[in-house]
């Protein structure tokens, strides 16, 4: 692999980390905010809160994941790598 | 009648001092005199918070059943029409997912109680998986992430079935 094409990929894998983090954190913390508030005013219904949060926690950060996964593939199986 | 029961129940109630303690309460004008229990139960209210922890490791418990069965379903058919390697990488991103949901319920199981935010601790989970899966020839990366993406589907199929969970 040429320095260009590996500086490249450095770059890369930090831009998809990076930008693909910023959306999911500010949605994971209105979702978690949201989540504590209503559990603090219906305790009696903390069970289906944290479920709701849950799934909607585990559709939200399978883009964090998205991004950490072409970041890792960059890194240590390069596609582009001659 | 009522009236009483009604404030034996709520507690607003106290006893004369002069009465004796441990002897049930007679009324006087009632012609058979019954003894006053109160009409209301009260609720405890450890229930409340109990039986929501329950059902959300209810929640959790389905979720995990309905990942196994998506993970049985997928693993068969990539050992019948794609590869034995390519199979095993399935079934290892699978458990990497479980692990990975496992590991965030129990973050968000403990949010508000002992910390007040998410960690991001699962997101190791992932992260290991693509560097064990890099580091050995035997394994495959495609499906080693397709597996550990099959959780997703079993979520989806929880969030149809139950809409309110």
């Amino acid at each position: 692999m040429d320095s260009i094409t590996t500086a490249a990929s450095v770059v890369a894998a930090g831009l998809a980390v990076g930008l693909g983090a910023i959306g999911p954190g500010i949605g994971q913390g209105s979702a978690a905010q949201g989540a504590v508030e209503g559990i603090a005013r219906q305790p009696e219904a903390e069970g289906k809160i944290r479920g709701t949060l849950l799934l909607s926690f585990a559709f939200m950060e399978s883009l964090t994941i998205y991004g950490l996964v072409v970041a890792l593939v960059l890194l240590f199986a390069n596609p582009f790598a001659g | 009648m009522e009236h009483w029961s009604l404030l034996l129940a709520s507690g607003l109630y106290t006893p004369e001092k002069n009465s004796p303690t441990g002897v049930p309460f007679v009324c006087p004008n009632t012609e058979t005199s019954k003894e006053l229990k109160p009409s209301i139960e009260t609720e405890i209210p450890g229930n409340h918070s109990r039986s929501s922890v329950n059902e959300y490791v209810s929640l959790q418990q389905r979720i995990f059943k309905l990942t196994f069965v998506v993970t049985a379903f997928a693993g068969m058919f990539t050992i019948i029409f794609v590869d034995y390697h390519a199979a095993i990488s399935l079934f290892l991103g699978a458990f990497s997912g479980i692990l990975y949901l496992r590991l965030l319920a129990k973050s968000i199981g403990s949010l508000g109680k002992n910390s007040t935010s998410v960690s991001k601790f699962q997101l190791l989970v992932p992260v290991v998986l693509v560097l064990v899966v890099t580091k050995l020839p035997e394994l495959q990366l495609i499906p080693a992430l397709v597996g550990f993406l099959l959780y997703k589907p079993s979520l989806i199929i929880q969030f149809l079935l139950e809409p309110s969970a």
